[in-house]
């Protein structure tokens, strides 16, 4: 993309003013977004993505300058901009660069760009008709298709020079059942760290119906009760509730500013033995996963909680600094616009012992959430709340019927201390999360959880 | 490549590859941000971006594509991508590129005195803004952010029919948040400032609001889950607000996904409720004189007096209802197709004070925050139950904090159910706005 004398005279610029690091980062694009909405293509997007960020550090002090100027002045003109909020002496020398190569984790067989446009279509309508056919109260369907190609380059004046390429794709399904004067909703969207293949391999019927079948179940659901509850949070998307609960509170965003109710407490116990809190940016191929994060570091396996005790935090470079430890790979923006920070990948909770049917069984008087919708988080005070899609009544180890419009609130350290059964079906969800550094694709997992007690807010009062 | 010369050079070579109807679309953004930490600068961000959006029929149809990068090989990608995406678009689309209005609104969103500001001034009043904080109260230990951001953005419509416009708009804002502890209780507050005019803001004024909002949240006890009487102060029900807006968009009327689909001469809400959208606002966010299509833009009554007098349109969905345009094309950049959208949008202030909706509810609640709407509330159905923050309210008078809530209900009901709207309108960083709302009944849930 650009010559390495280039590269060197922009980091070089960066730092001219006393700065003791700095970084460049390059990001060209190309994303492709379609929209399927009664039984036509309403939208069809292609587009091009270019910018290039510039970072310096000083201490503790962080610039960041952006543009979407790509001629050589208008880098130099970045980096000097960047440069001028920092007052220094000493000026640092840039070492060689040193070309990285990891190769990749993450094997891609259709680079979505060489694949035909209606091939793409083909996919949007098969959910399309699979989710409009589920039921006859299904009155609209909507299908949205994405892919992406995102190429980066990242080089630093400790040196680094890597390039990587992430490319992207996703299906997402949303079905509206109506009847009387209800309108209920249910969405499914699958997505990975994969070409075109992806697609070619999703089993997209499956998908599409469960989407519809949920609608159509929400039509017949009672409104939920209010109060305090065990509760059974199923596989996949139910991991978003220890996302909020408590991979927020783990990430050094807030950690590094003793803002977060995790912080400085490695080596306690947090939880109970039975849990186990992974962030893994290698799984192949999932959503969340990368070769290099977007400080070019290498991503890894970051278990935060081992058994119970609290053992790591997710931490980018500039973090590192103020929290004297070292990066994890954690480094992660949602584009060239945004200064990277601490965030999550693949996060999920480790498989435990119980059956799914064994939970249920044990459950007296509780609330079993089949789908999760997302949720948000405090990480200074830990209080989150998350919404629930699909939910049944648990009545004597039975599941009963089904409830809707709840929202489950509660304080993270607090709910993480409750869980007291973990089940055996480890499974992904694929998810988008919005922090600092932007909306950024992640997954969040678990196998089917019990908490002993969660406040529900229901429609219906006690 | 300069963006004139760019622009010359696609349509050329748009006309050349079969395009019949051009247009081009562009923005660009200066933005300059500063974030202090314990007294010095942590965050420093500084910027000028945009991008192209290239729209065109090709053989009856509509094709799109955008880039963030204006050189050589830009232009076939443009074109070559908007020929095949036409391609999948139905016949009967009814896109078309706008020949222009008669007449366009002259203003001047663009204020020169946030330019006029020196940076070293803006970053000096940040830090005063987080050591007033500090000083106001010794349980105020933290702050994860305490920001200063001004941002300007220049919008672009030019067509091959002989329309060319212009929209030019900037804002500057503070933002802080405070932590404050007091024994095993944390609390946190975001306050914030918007405005136009840099000397009119006040650093001791924002930090003790923002102190004073986390510190009033000590104490929180438990009340009796059930259906009270909610007070939303305006933030929060600016936010509430913000969340169902979608359905006042014909499209959504038309996609069947939203209620308010037949609805246009009935009483949707309370007779309080007053909701217009208005484009030329002085201050507003969203403030424009044409819309994504290049459509003139005016003020639009949408409710009055609780009856859904109009729906928002674009010139597709005006077809299809066979109405006119209001003026509502809307795309979030010039990454994204025209869609439907507001532009300042916000229920009408009354001229009843704060203090009076406090003193009217007598006994309910007082919801001061909410979060999670963005998941929390199902935008067809219209059901919400959402965490909140606020304070039981006994004898008109604000009593104590409540511990953490949930606020449950469905927004078509909320309408109906408004006893009062106050005088206090607000935009919380966002177009959408309201004032206080007063509804005689919700379900709250307490931790």
């Amino acid at each position: 993309m650009f010559s390495q004398t280039v590269i060197e005279d922009v980091l070089g610029t960066a730092l001219s003013t006393g700065g003791d690091f700095s970084e460049i980062f390059i990001e060209d694009r190309f994303t492709n977004n379609m929209t399927l909405q009664s039984g036509k293509i309403e939208t069809c997007l292609s587009g091009r993505d270019f910018g290039i960020g510039i970072r310096v550090f000083k201490g503790l002090q962080s610039v960041y300058a952006y543009t979407t100027d790509f001629s050589k002045e208008g880098l130099i003109k970045a980096a000097k901009n960047a440069a001028q909020a920092i007052q220094g002496n000493t000026i640092i020398k840039l070492p060689p660069f040193v070309q990285e190569s990891y190769g990749t984790n993450h094997p891609i067989q259709l680079m979505p760009q060489d694949v035909d446009k209606s091939r793409k279509v083909a996919i949007m309508k098969t959910a399309y008709d699979s989710a409009k056919d589920y039921h006859d109260s299904i009155s609209q369907v909507t299908v949205r298709y994405m892919d992406e190609e995102q190429n980066v380059l990242i080089a630093n004046s400790e040196g680094k020079y890597i390039e990587d390429k992430r490319v992207r794709s996703r299906l997402a399904i949303q079905a509206v059942a109506v009847r009387d004067n209800q309108m209920e909703a249910g969405s499914y969207g699958p997505g990975a760290h994969q070409g075109f293949e992806f697609f070619e391999n999703l089993n997209t019927d499956h998908y599409a119906q469960e989407a519809a079948r949920i609608a159509v179940t929400m039509l017949d659901a009672s409104p939920c009760p209010s109060g305090k509850f065990p509760i059974i949070i199923d596989n996949e998307f139910g991991g978003v509730i220890f996302h909020e609960a408590c991979g927020h509170g783990l990430e050094a965003t807030s950690v590094a500013k003793n803002n977060s109710v995790f912080a400085g407490r490695i080596g306690e116990k947090v939880a109970p033995e039975i849990v186990t809190y992974i962030d893994d940016g290698t799984l192949p191929n999932e959503w969340g996963s990368l070769n290099i994060d977007d400080e070019g570091e290498k991503t890894r396996k970051n278990i935060l909680i081992e058994n119970g005790i609290l053992k790591g935090y997710l931490i980018d470079k500039f973090n590192s600094r103020r929290m004297g430890m070292e990066a994890t790979g954690s480094g992660r923006r949602q584009s060239f616009r945004f200064a990277p920070t601490s965030r999550m990948t693949n996060t999920y909770i480790a498989p435990g012992k119980s059956s799914p049917a064994e939970i249920i069984a044990n459950t007296e008087n509780g609330i079993y959430t089949k789908y999760m919708g997302g949720g948000q988080v405090n990480p200074a005070t830990g209080d989150y709340n998350f919404a629930i899609m699909e939910a049944y009544e648990v009545k004597n180890g039975k599941l009963g019927r089904p409830l809707k419009g709840a929202t489950l609130i509660g304080n993270g350290p607090k709910t993480l201390q409750l869980v007291d059964m973990v089940g055996n079906n480890l499974g992904h969800g694929t998810g988008m999360c919005g922090s600092l550094s932007g909306t950024i694709p992640v997954n969040v997992g678990q196998p089917m959880i019990r908490v002993s007690e969660i406040t529900v807010g229901g429609t219906k009062g006690e | 490549m300069e963006i004139q010369e760019f622009k010359t050079m696609l349509f050329s070579e748009a006309q050349k590859s079969g395009f019949t109807d051009i247009e081009i679309y562009y923005e660009k953004k200066e933005v300059f941000g500063c974030q202090v930490y314990k007294g010095e600068i942590d965050q420093y961000e500084i910027a000028e971006d945009g991008g192209v959006s290239f729209r065109g029929m090709v053989n009856g149809k509509m094709g799109y594509a955008y880039s963030e990068k204006t050189d050589d090989t830009s232009i076939p990608f443009l074109l070559n991508n908007a020929k095949e995406n036409a391609t999948f678009m139905n016949d009967d689309s009814m896109e078309e590129i706008f020949a222009g209005s008669s007449q366009y609104e002259q203003r001047n969103f663009f204020c020169s005195s946030i330019t006029d500001v020196s940076i070293p001034e803006k970053i000096q009043f940040i830090k005063d803004v987080e050591r007033e904080l500090f000083a106001q109260d010794p349980r105020i230990v933290a702050t994860d952010y305490c920001s200063i951001r001004t941002e300007s953005v220049t919008r672009n419509l030019a067509n091959n029919k002989g329309l060319s416009l212009q929209d030019k708009i900037n804002y500057l804002y503070v933002i802080v948040e405070a932590i404050a502890k007091d024994g095993e209780e944390t609390k946190t507050s975001v306050e914030f400032e918007i405005t136009k005019d840099f000397h009119q803001l006040n650093a001791k004024e924002i930090a003790k609001k923002a102190a004073e909002e986390a510190i009033s949240q000590f104490g929180s006890r438990n009340i009796k889950s059930k259906d009270y009487s909610v007070l939303l102060r305006n933030d929060a029900a600016a936010n509430l607000f913000a969340t169902f807006s979608s359905n006042f968009s014909a499209e959504n009327t038309q996609a069947g996904i939203s209620s308010l689909n037949d609805k246009l001469g009935n009483q949707i809400a309370s007779q309080k409720i007053s909701i217009v959208d208005d484009p030329l606002l002085e201050n507003g966010l969203a403030s424009r004189t044409f819309d994504s299509e290049g459509v003139a833009s005016k003020k639009l009554t949408l409710v009055q007096s609780g009856v859904l007098q109009s729906l928002l349109h674009n010139q597709k969905t005006a077809k299809k209802d066979q109405t006119e345009t209001t003026g509502h094309a809307h795309k979030d950049s010039y990454k994204t197709a025209v869609k439907v959208g507001p532009s300042n949008l916000y229920i009408e202030p009354s001229t009843t004070s704060f203090e009076e909706l406090l003193a009217s509810m007598g006994e309910g609640i007082l919801i001061t925050n909410l979060s999670g709407l963005h998941s929390g509330a199902n935008q067809i159905s219209g059901d919400f139950s959402v965490a909140a923050n606020g304070f039981f309210v006994k004898d008109g008078k604000i009593s104590f904090p409540v511990n953490l809530m949930t606020i449950a209900g469905n927004f078509y009901q909320l309408l109906q159910n408004v006893e009062e709207i106050g005088s206090d309108l607000i935009f919380p960083l966002s177009p959408i706005g309201s004032p206080s709302v007063l509804i005689k009944s919700l379900s709250v849930t307490v931790e």
